[in-house]
């Protein structure tokens, strides 16, 4: 229990600033809703003119704007994108700070074993995660109920909201795996930030692609929210992978820093 | 018994040489030196015996366990202060040393206290407002705040003052006369030969040989610098335990071993400028004694 809680508190100030920003990032977009709700009709006219695979590779193919989940979902997709960057952020830094910081001599001489401090460190990231999801979810309901004028459907909005959890929970992993694989990171900004843009911009293609396989690349296309605001549910196959990919870079993760020698200072 | 216990230990990163077949024992209540040239592969033994590495072949016990295996065990008895010691930046003194606490059972709070006192540390400070000698006394503290049985220190000394190390020093033997096994790695021989009864030199990540400390100071060797006003007599040092004589313009060196006061004799009636008698390296040292030893 000692290093979850020195894990938070050492992770607490970042985690602040990432809230407040998600929420910013949501606000900023949610908050021109009312002043061009009425103009919206117009623009969606304007989009439809434009070529499909204009329309497709901006994501506003199947938009309906003028609708408050329609816009909370353009909306969205940024929040997802930066919040699959701090999530990446923290399961790169979570053991890599240990080496990084040179406290590594300190932590790892201590009488626990390697796995307790490793599944010690996902457990704090988790919950950070699951924090910053409370925040989000809090955030945007707020921010959509005050907004809409009609009523909205609460379980397209959750489907929506909770993709973040899903994919910040797979950026994660994966940073966690690639956090044990590189053999010492100096940086980790850019290897996540590098690694999410790829992700994304793979993304982008495949929504004018539409190609199945490219699909499975991404796990922005897992949570597609075109695609689910359509069937109203994650997409099965999707969500499987989801799984089996969390699990195999999180049992590696585990399988390789055992082993792994931590470089002298 | 042996707390310590290294067979045939081998490293290798990639294709470097970290350490070759290192073997040698360590017994229980003993202050063991470990010495040799920087990059020799002190560090990497005791990485090993940490299990901060995993070793290439061979193998290490502790306490008769196997320090790989069942490495959380046995570090729950060890106390390491590595050469150069970072803690978490933002974290306060005392914070970092009741973190370091709470990884043991039954540990006595108010020892913290008791050496901070002893080593005048401030415990309400900023880890990252504290000197590099500070930062050190923090590592010696949360090192020993757990009573370990055994205690392996890696080069400890650098960065404390004269009179930290002296009071280093004493804790280090109270902690050994209370029972504690030291390892203690050094690159400094006068520091090793002040505290331990037995030593291991290592050279090129192989051990070259282990043996008593008392053996060791008959090769108790001075380095000499003699500054002359005029002519150099080289023949007036031609006597029993003089090596390595060189001149360079008007000054003298050379390495001596054997009684001191002969040399004192020998030295009166010196035209001199300067004279400096010091600790040769250990290099110096290595070159020298071994090198007459091997031959027969």
């Amino acid at each position: 229990m000692n290093i979850l809680k020195q894990e938070l508190r050492m992770g607490r100030k970042t985690l602040i600033i990432w809230c407040l920003s998600l929420v910013g990032v949501l606000s900023l977009f949610m908050l021109l809703y009312p002043s061009i709700a009425s103009q919206l009709e117009d623009f969606q006219k304007v989009f439809e003119s434009f070529p499909i695979e204009f329309q497709q590779a901006f994501g506003v193919a199947d938009l309906e704007l003028a609708s408050i989940l329609s816009f909370y979902q353009f909306a969205l997709m940024y929040v997802l994108l930066a919040g699959a960057i701090q999530a990446m952020n923290m399961g790169v830094s979570v053991i890599s700070a240990e080496v990084r910081e040179k406290t590594g001599d300190f932590l790892f001489v201590k009488p626990v074993s390697r796995n307790r401090v490793v599944s010690m460190k996902i457990l704090a990231v988790l919950i950070q995660i699951l924090i910053t999801n409370a925040v989000v979810f809090t955030a945007s309901l707020i921010m959509v109920t005050l907004l809409s004028t009609d009523s909205y459907d609460v379980e397209l909005f959750t489907l929506f909201t909770l993709s973040l959890l899903f994919i910040q929970i797979f950026f994660a992993s994966l940073g966690l795996f690639v956090s044990v694989f590189l053999r010492r990171i100096r940086t980790v900004l850019p290897i996540s930030m590098g690694v999410v843009f790829i992700f994304y911009i793979i993304h982008l293609l495949n929504e004018t692609l539409k190609d199945e396989k490219l699909g499975l690349i991404s796990p922005f296309d897992y949570f597609n929210l075109s695609e689910i605001s359509k069937n109203m549910n994650y997409d099965s196959l999707n969500l499987l992978l989801w799984f089996v990919l969390v699990g195999v870079f999180i049992f590696l993760t585990f399988k390789l820093f055992a082993r792994k020698d931590l470089p002298s200072i | 018994m042996n707390v310590i216990e290294i067979n045939q230990l081998t490293k290798y990163y990639g294709k470097h040489r970290g350490i070759e077949n290192v073997s040698f024992s360590v017994e229980e209540g003993e202050i063991f030196g470990f010495i040799g040239p920087n990059g020799a592969g002190k560090s990497t033994t005791i990485r090993a015996l940490l299990s901060l590495i995993h070793p290439t072949s061979g193998s290490a016990t502790i306490f008769g366990k196997d320090c790989i295996k069942y490495g959380n065990e046995i570090r729950r008895d060890i106390g390491y202060l590595p050469s150069e010691v970072f803690y978490y930046e933002h974290m306060k003194v005392r914070e970092v040393l009741n973190y370091s606490a709470s990884f043991y059972d039954n540990v006595d709070y108010t020892r913290i206290q008791s050496l901070a006192e002893v080593m005048d540390l401030d415990l309400n400070k900023r880890i990252d407002d504290l000197s590099y000698g500070n930062k050190k006394k923090v590592g010696i503290i949360q090192g020993l705040l757990h009573e370990p049985r055994l205690i392996i220190l890696d080069e400890p000394t650098g960065g404390l003052d004269p009179l930290m190390q002296q009071k280093f020093f004493e804790l280090i033997r109270m902690e050994n006369q209370k029972g504690a096994t030291v390892l203690f790695s050094s690159h400094i021989l006068s520091e090793v030969q002040k505290l331990c009864s037995r030593v291991a030199i290592i050279k090129d990540g192989t051990i070259v040989r282990v043996e008593n400390i008392r053996d060791m100071q008959k090769h108790n060797y001075k380095k000499f610098t003699l500054d002359y006003r005029g002519v150099i007599d080289v023949h007036h040092f031609n006597l029993e335990g003089v090596t390595n004589l060189t001149v360079d313009e008007s000054t003298l060196h050379f390495l001596f071993k054997g009684d001191i006061n002969r040399m004192v004799e020998r030295l009166q009636g010196q035209n001199l400028i300067n004279l400096l008698v010091e600790e040769p390296s250990l290099e110096e040292i290595f070159m020298h004694y071994y090198q007459k030893e091997d031959q027969p």
